[in-house]
């Protein structure tokens, strides 16, 4: 191949101008998220590293939506092979005749090159497929002219390369050519036209390839491609924290309470928002998204990052951005901040590795103590948990009261057990649960484990508070229930809450309280599979099982529910299309509970059909939110399914029967 | 303006029916054990001061009778909303004071306060629902009362509320100082307390008196309790049978004797 | 002349129904106490309206009468000042006041100024042993509060529609008139005017509430449900789906995620009583169920119940309600 000083010149003139601006970019970038605030604790390097592999290099969640993961993956390993030729290009550029070192310009690398460049035009089609007749509801609301230009800068970055390609094999008859089956089928096409005419197309395509990377690069730094560079470092900096636990704030040292303004949020926060694809995983997951209301998760990241960079600019440039929109009610109104169920299931898709909760939340917490803003009838929840250890405002019921026909005992009454059984408020104060909890009893005894309740000494494990964004209150619950449950000894806890369960699992070891907690469902599993209990009366329903959120996507457990009412004869179990990582919220999470979902479908509704769609006769939970929120789903639709929790279904199977009629 | 909201602290009226109950020796609930918050419409008149405050500027004091011991969270959550400072009357039997003999010990401390425009009260206790404070109160103090006002319409000029009555409001004009009783309406829903306000309440002052300090409250006003009964409910349901005619007419018979009609 | 003193206070110089409540009360007293039962009737322009007449024929033998400009709707000072001033002349040793708007403020005040012994909210009045005896609610319903009233004059202020209205028993009267001096420019409060918007008694406070559900099929069925809130002189409440489905405002809600309430008497209509509901009522003191269904769970909280269509039931108890409230 041809070469001159003036081509290397022109080619380092291009490199080093792009690569200016690009860096420039990048370090405006690198400066608004040092704007953030820190520390953040890191999970463990190990864990980091395998999560680095699945995410980047295996594509796991990518590869959940089939066509779309499957173009991302040609396109993304199509690159990292391709780079081999740009490389190869920018070295023969300057130094004739130049080959990579070791593994020099075998046919082999050029039939893996050809294969890719395939693959990624393949890709490319796909990718328009999607957007121009597939049109997933997820690329809604997506930036539809970035998306075209990145893809037409992808296509032609191919084009151009295949090009010269061809012409390099008409001109030269490189030694690598016999591999190149696609090149050489270009060059096979062009291989008839002059000579002049061949060389022409080369520099054409060469050059035009080039300078499309370089104009590329200079692009990266803006937008969704940004997530080429930042994926890699958002996934290395993981969180050390479980999926279902929220930071803690220290009230009394503080100086805000939440966050307010981009001063407040972490930077790793700010790197999520760089980190965001705007793929629409997210947006296609939300339960309050799909019913119809103003949350947009993938909004939280892409109108983070405008706001960050706008006002962060400013900042950076010694000012402020006089006119920015305030961060809270401005950027994210407040509807939007409290349509948050905190289900998770956007953070379970997300490619990126994005936290959403903890941003809603942290915004909320700013609402609640420092704005003391709040929906109504929330507000009358946290007044209650704070008056009387619970959020059930009106509940005529004593904490004991589902006790009626069971024989268990308190702890204050010298009960000495095994378990500590935490009732929880959801299951103590509502009549529909008191069934749920026999049954658990009944068919704990039956397998001969002990265990005794709190009784009045329970109060709320602050769950609803924290998530409503009131840590404060959260904090003094936590720290009154860690009191009683130490004054007790109590080392293993037992409940039928997924929401207490996260809490004590992974929110109180943040104030010492370090417990052995299980889920009942799991206990249940555990105990019919060491044949201590015996299911043996068949229960002749077809059963469908919702995941609770706080059990499934919060804490990984899908298995134990669906292992129990595998083991009672029977049953036979069919599934939502929305289940296990993909379950959909019931509507009562992140406090939403104690809020009227007025705008749009109500959520509690429209999982209700999905459990009517499978055919199922019983819709099983194991949740005594999800319980009541299909109870009053099953009302308003008036379904013929029948909400039931997997302990009473477990009952019903258990000879000489545990089982009371309940529910209904 | 000066305002002083007098706040009772009662048993939580939520309580599960088991765990209310009445002690003989003192005809009195039971509180051991139990939530205390603050009376419903005490939080009522809280709002309407703090309001006043937030729009005219008013200082506002929080007074209480209580037994010192549990009145923590009661005079904190009042301070934490925005009240300025706190007077407790620590009295270990306030409790089992009769209503009168409140509204003159609630007067006694007031009138050693000394500086007042303004007194607001919820318009009766959660707990034993007798609306008498605030008239009593007025008649103590000299000061003109109007109870059950909903919301306060005017403070720059002379002070017009808006009283509910049977049959409407009545505008009512009303001399400083006043005595007002709250009840509650759209515009006072009691705001939530911002935690940095919990937090700061911690250092605002609270006065702690004794009733020693007041001079001698003669009591008993000539009423005694001769007996507080909880009615026991059957706790089925009584169905009326019939047809729907017959029904209606059971019905009406029976809200007749229940003195609902 | 000691006895038993009804303060007989009217708007619009006529007797009002409490008033004849009060004079019930007072001749069942006297029954016992035997001291006889004189009224303040306060008013102005009571020449020409019978009201004292009305007093004698209900078997009040003296009248003593206040007739003064001042004495208008809702004017507390002007009619504390009148019956104070008969009060000092008639020296009763019991004085029965309607707890009504007027009588709220009135009661208390009175009592002080006359160094008697105050009960408020009466719902029941005794003699028991030569004692006053009165009863009366208290914890928000939960229980029923006996007391015995030795201070003289005892002040009582009695629950409106709680006692009977007493036949007539006619006697020969006489009427007194009282010079109360009152100077409407010395009176510390003055009422403005009068709002008569239909009561816009929060939700929240209503001593009746009466709420529809699903069960009532559409917006229509709420005009019965008005209507008979109206006879009771109550609010009217819904559960969730009328609120969702716009058949009423999302203000009528009752429930846990809309109001809670309280009330004396909750007629539930309709309503199938779903845990979200009864959490915003279920402290109602008394809760009466109408419903089709009698598996619905709001049964599981009524005290009572009745079963069938509320089309067929409730005309005809708002006919019968009417008719003896007209008693």
């Amino acid at each position: 191949m041809e070469s001159s000083w003036l081509r290397a010149l022109v080619v380092l003139a291009l490199v080093v101008v792009a690569g200016a601006i690009f860096t420039r970019k990048l370090l405006l970038v690198y400066r608004l998220i040092r704007l953030g605030a820190g520390p953040v604790p890191l999970a463990p390097p190990g864990e980091r590293l395998r999560d680095l592999v699945a995410q980047v290099l295996g594509h796991r969640k990518v590869l959940r939506r089939p066509l779309a993961g499957v173009l991302h993956l040609f396109i993304f390993w199509g690159f990292l092979v391709l780079l081999t030729t740009i490389i190869q290009a920018m070295g023969e550029a300057f130094s004739p005749g130049w080959t990579l070192p070791v593994i020099g310009q075998p046919p082999l690398l050029a039939a893996l090159q050809d294969l890719f460049i395939a693959l990624v035009l393949i890709g490319v089609g796909m990718a328009l497929w999607m957007r121009l007749v597939s049109r997933p509801r997820r690329l809604e609301g997506q930036d539809r002219r970035g998306a075209y230009l990145i893809l037409g800068f992808i296509g032609g970055i191919m084009i151009t390369l295949l090009l010269s390609r061809a012409g390099q094999i008409v001109l030269e008859s490189p030694a690598w050519a016999p591999g190149a089956a696609l090149s050489g089928f270009v060059a096979g096409a062009i291989a008839g036209a002059p000579r002049a005419v061949v060389r022409g197309v080369f520099e054409v395509a060469w050059w035009g390839h080039l300078l499309i990377i370089l104009i590329f690069l200079t692009w990266i730094p803006e937008g969704k491609h940004l997530h080429l560079i930042t994926l890699v470092p958002n996934i290395l900096l993981k969180k050390a924290r479980p999926r279902g636990a929220l930071a803690p704030i220290d009230i009394e040292q503080a100086e805000h309470l939440g966050i307010s303004s981009i001063e407040h949020s972490t930077w790793k926060d700010m790197l999520d928002a760089f980190a965001c694809m705007e793929c629409g995983r997210c947006v296609e997951v939300c339960p309050a998204n799909a019913t119809g209301k103003e949350l947009d998760p993938r909004r939280l990241h892409t109108d983070l990052r405008t706001h960050l960079t706008r006002v962060g600019s400013a900042r950076l440039a010694g000012g402020e951005a006089a006119d920015a929109p305030a961060l809270v009610g401005g950027v994210f109104s407040e509807a939007f901040l409290w349509q948050c169920l905190t289900c998770g299931a956007c953070v379970e898709e997300c490619p990126a590795a994005n936290d959403h909760i903890d941003k809603i939340v942290g915004m909320r917490r700013h609402l609640v103590m420092e704005e003391a803003r709040v929906p109504d009838t929330m507000g009358d929840a946290l007044r209650s948990l704070e008056a009387r250890g619970h959020p059930f405002r009106g509940a005529g019921l004593s904490r004991t009261a589902w006790t009626a026909g069971v024989e268990v005992k308190t702890l204050a009454d010298g009960g000495r057990a095994e378990w500590l059984l935490w009732v929880g408020c959801a299951s103590a104060l509502n009549e529909r649960n008191h069934g749920s909890l026999r049954a658990l009893v009944r068919v704990l005894q039956r397998a001969g484990v002990e265990a005794a309740i709190l009784g009045d000494e329970e109060a709320c494990t602050g769950d609803p508070a924290r998530r409503m964004g009131n840590e404060y209150l959260f904090q003094q619950l936590a720290q009154q229930n860690i009191e009683t449950l130490n004054r007790y000894g109590v080392r293993k806890i037992l409940t039928a809450c997924p929401h207490c369960y996260n809490t004590f699992k992974n929110e109180y070891p943040q104030f010492g309280g370090q417990y052995e907690v299980w889920h009942h469902t799991q206990l249940l599993a555990r105990l019919v599979e060491e044949r201590r209990l015996a299911p043996s009366e068949a229960v002749p329903l077809t059963v469908t099982f919702h995941d609770p959120c706080y059990l499934g996507r919060h804490n990984g457990e899908y298995d134990a529910p669906r292992r129990v009412l595998a083991a009672i004869p029977g049953v036979r179990t069919v599934e939502m299309a929305q289940c296990r990582e993909r379950g959909f919220c019931c509507g009562a999470g992140g406090g939403l509970y104690w809020v009227e979902d007025r705008v749009g479908q109500r959520i509690n509704h429209v999982r209700t059909d999905h459990a009517t769609a499978t055919g199922a006769q019983v819709v099983a939970t194991a949740c005594p939110f999800c319980m009541l929120m299909l109870e009053d789903g099953v009302a308003a639709r008036e379904a013929k399914i029948r909400p039931m929790d997997v302990a009473e279904l477990l009952g019903r199977s258990l000879a000489g029967g545990s089982a009371e009629r309940s529910g209904g | 303006m000066d305002i002083i909201v007098c706040l009772k602290q009662v048993v939580d009226p939520e309580l599960p029916a088991r765990d209310f109950a009445i002690d003989p020796a003192t005809r009195r609930q039971v509180r051991e054990g139990r939530p205390l918050v603050l009376s419903t419409y005490d939080e009522n008149a809280l709002e309407v001061a703090l309001q006043m405050k937030d729009h005219q500027g008013a200082k506002v004091t929080a007074l209480t009778i209580a037994p010192q011991a549990t009145v923590g969270d009661t005079v904190r959550l009042a301070l934490a909303m925005g009240a300025d400072e706190a007077v407790v009357i620590d009295d270990p039997r306030s409790p089992e004071l009769s209503g009168p003999a409140r509204a003159r010990m609630l007067a006694a401390v007031i009138r050693k306060i000394g500086r007042y425009d303004l007194v607001l009260t919820g318009c009766e206790s959660a707990d034993l629902v007798e609306r008498l404070i605030a008239p009593l109160l007025a008649e103590e103090l000299g000061a003109a009362c109007v109870t059950f006002v909903a919301r306060i319409d005017a403070a720059d000029g002379p002070l017009v509320v808006r009283r509910q009555a049977d049959e409407g409001y009545h505008v009512v004009e009303a001399r400083l100082p006043a005595v007002l009783s709250v009840t509650s309406d759209e515009a006072n829903r009691p705001r939530l307390p911002k935690v940095k306000d919990i937090v700061t309440a911690k250092r605002k002052p609270v006065q702690i008196w004794t009733p020693g300090d007041l001079g001698s409250m003669a009591d008993d006003g000539g009423v005694e309790v001769r007996d507080v009964a909880i009615p026991q409910r059957t706790g089925k349901c009584e169905f009326l049978t019939g047809d729907p005619a017959q029904q209606a007419e059971a019905l009406a018979l029976r809200l007749r004797e229940l003195k609902l009609l | 002349m000691p006895g038993i003193l009804v303060v007989a206070a009217t708007a619009e110089g006529a007797l009002s129904r409490s008033s004849l409540e009060l004079v019930g009360g007072a001749r069942a007293l006297d029954a016992s106490l035997g001291s006889g039962v004189s009224a303040a009737l306060l008013g102005h322009g009571l020449g020409s309206t019978g009201a004292a007449e009305a007093l004698h024929q209900h078997g009040v033998a003296t009248v003593y009468r206040v007739d003064h400009p001042a004495l208008t709707a809702g004017q507390s000072d002007a009619y504390l000042a009148a019956a104070e001033q008969v009060a000092r002349t008639a020296k009763p040793d019991v004085v029965l006041v309607g707890a009504d708007t007027v009588g709220r403020e009135v009661a208390p005040r009175l009592a002080h100024r006359l160094a008697g012994a105050l009960v408020t909210e009466c719902t029941e009045l005794a003699v028991e042993g030569g004692a006053v005896v009165v009863r009366r609610q208290a914890y928000g319903g939960r229980a029923l509060a006996t007391l015995v009233v030795r201070g003289r004059p005892a002040v009582l202020s009695v629950k409106p529609r709680s006692l009977d209205a007493p036949e007539p028993a006619p006697v020969a009267g006489s009427v007194v008139d009282v010079d109360a001096q009152i100077d409407p420019n010395a009176l510390p409060t003055r009422v403005r005017e009068v709002l008569r918007e239909k009561s816009e008694v929060g939700l929240e406070d209503a001593q009746v509430v009466v709420s529809g559900g699903r069960g009532l099929g559409g917006p229509d069925g709420f005009k019965m449900i008005e209507e008979l809130a109206a006879m009771l002189g109550g609010a009217v409440g819904s559960s969730r789906p009328p609120a969702d489905a716009g058949w009423v405002p999302i203000s009528w809600q009752i429930g846990q995620t809309g109001k809670t309430v309280r009330p004396a008497l909750y007629v539930a209509v309709g309503i199938s009583g779903a845990t979200q509901h009864v959490a915003g009522m279920a402290g109602s003191r008394t809760i009466v169920a109408i419903n089709r269904d009698p598996e619905a769970p709001i049964f599981g909280v009524a005290h009572l119940g009745l079963v069938g269509d509320y089309r067929e039931i409730i005309p005809p108890l708002i006919a019968r309600i009417k008719e003896l409230k007209a008693r």
